[in-house]
């Protein structure tokens, strides 16, 4: 059984440039990151998510994340939802501050730099909600009354404590654990991506992504990921 | 004449981000206010009707913090012209002496770089505004 | 290829490859070696600044820096993992460093030494799965 890191929460800030609230997030979210909450946390960093930073997007698919938006128009939450799913908690300025003399985007007042710690204990309590549940990302719901290991026989979490899913399949004769494959399924069956060649390959990157592959052995496992595929398209309809 | 669109990374992971935000506030507020604008990178890419008119028709000069060059690939995505294209890391390299430090807030050689960098960027705007009017 | 991914990071190890305590890969070429920084070690350091590699004709052992890198977060000393004498260094660096950390085992790769003792040098060296648990002890303790 791999070791895996520990659950963690990633955090993504607008760090909108035009008004001063965006420079609230972003320093909110560096007060969680740094102080707060540094052993608890990740820095998603939004651009570097919006190019396509896989390593970003990856880790925002699987562990919970907190998107920090400054206005209603919401950058961090929706560029979340978009490239890797929707954020187990949203903050926006505006509704957790009323008071709009926070100064500018480039120098906030006192108002603004007391803006950054209300807004920074807001999220760091928020991490700690989300360490202290279980992420149900099918509904993307926090559920405390979720058991954290799934009941299925052949479905594990895995025994690091992380919550990541794991699933054990036969690779030429000998079990394989290959992390985060029931999500993996789950994310292509909603993508309606049916077993076939072309998902195939789709499915083996994504794998790989979570599980190195031993040289000269991609094919066996693509048949037994494909294979398990299948099983699990024809438990889902 | 149309104005700039400056449009910094502000990346959060790096020193190289506050320093491509804080250059891009100096010559969007200090240095050249008439001739250049700030368009925020994230309401370009997820659409804003706005961020993109501005974009649209306009010279643009991205300011990446690292040679991830997040703000130029997406500018480019987003449709827009990319006329200049700059990364920290690069200035940087050309001030030595300028290390920057801290992200939340930044220490005075990161201070030094941002002006150092707006330095670099007026003379790219006074280029493309100099190029309009003669043109 | 080994892979160690801890929080958003992933860290490859190529195998076949050997490596030292310092991150620096060595990749035998019949009596050559081509050396490199490993995966690890150049997201660890951050986006190259510069980099200097020592001139063609010095003479290299164990231990002995062969080339330093700087970033805004470290200035990187490179200890040698062979003996021998540099032959190649890789002039693209200077202008464009950021090769070590886009292409680390590619075309970041720093110096190129003829070997006079490779027996005694691989005996030192780890090789890819060796070098693996080092660094999964390092960015482990580093994520807690």
């Amino acid at each position: 059984m791999p070791d895996l890191p520990k659950k963690k929460v990633g955090i993504v800030a607008c760090s909108g440039e035009e008004i001063a609230e965006g420079t609230v997030t972003r320093l909110a979210a560096l007060r969680v990151l740094e102080q707060l909450r540094p052993n608890e946390t990740v820095t998603i960093c939004l651009p570097l998510f919006l190019a396509g930073g896989e390593g970003d997007r990856a880790f925002a698919r699987f562990y919970p994340t907190i998107a920090l938006d400054g206005c209603d128009r919401r950058c961090a939450a929706r560029g979340t939802e978009m490239y890797s799913g929707k954020p187990a908690a949203s903050v926006v300025v505006t509704d957790v501050v009323k008071d709009n003399h926070l100064g500018t985007a480039r120098r906030l007042s006192e108002a603004g730099k007391q803006a950054v710690d209300v807004v920074a204990g807001q999220v760091a309590q928020k991490v700690d909600e989300l360490l202290g549940v279980t992420w149900d990302r099918k509904q993307q719901v926090a559920d405390p009354s979720q058991p954290t290991q799934e009941s299925k026989a052949k479905v594990a979490t895995c025994s690091c404590g992380s919550g990541i899913p794991v699933q054990v399949v036969q690779v030429g004769g000998q079990e394989v654990t290959l992390i985060a494959l029931p999500l993996i399924f789950e994310q292509f069956h909603a993508a309606a991506k049916l077993p076939g060649e072309g998902t195939a390959v789709e499915l083996i990157q994504t794998v790989k992504i979570y599980n190195p592959i031993p040289d000269g052995q991609e094919a066996a496992y693509t048949e037994a990921v494909m294979r398990e595929y299948a099983a699990f398209c024809q438990e889902e309809n | 004449m149309r104005k700039v669109m400056i449009v910094p990374c502000s990346g959060i992971g790096k020193s190289y981000g506050t320093v491509a935000r804080e250059g891009a506030y100096v010559v969007t507020e200090d240095l050249r206010p008439d001739a250049t604008q700030l368009v925020p990178l994230s309401l370009l890419v997820l659409g804003d009707e706005q961020a993109r008119a501005d974009v649209s028709g306009a010279q643009a000069i991205t300011i990446d913090g690292c040679k991830l060059a997040c703000a130029t690939k997406m500018v480019t995505e987003s449709g827009g012209t990319v006329a200049h294209d700059l990364a920290v890391l690069d200035v940087y390299r050309r001030h030595r002496d300028l290390k920057p430090s801290g992200i939340a807030e930044l220490n005075e050689g990161g201070a030094e770089l941002a002006r150092a960098l707006a330095d670099e960027v007026v003379v790219l705007v006074d280029r493309l505004t100099g190029e309009v009017k003669n043109a | 290829m080994l892979e160690l991914t801890v929080d958003k990071f992933t860290f490859r190890v190529p195998k076949g490859l050997y490596y030292n305590d310092a991150g620096v890969w060595v990749s035998l070429e019949g009596n050559v070696a081509r050396l490199g920084l490993a995966d690890f070690a150049q997201q660890r350091s951050g986006d190259m600044a510069f980099a200097e590699v020592k001139p063609v004709g010095t003479a290299l052992k164990p231990g002995v820096e062969f080339a330093s890198v700087e970033t805004i977060k470290v200035n990187l000393s490179l200890p040698s993992p062979v003996t021998g004498k540099m032959v190649e260094v890789n002039s693209a660096l200077g202008d464009a460093p950021e090769w070590i950390n886009r292409d680390p085992y590619g075309n970041g790769w720093l110096a190129v030494v003829e070997l006079t003792d490779w027996s005694s040098d691989q005996a030192r060296l780890l090789d890819a799965d060796a070098y693996y648990a080092l660094i999964k002890s390092q960015a482990e303790e580093e994520a807690k």
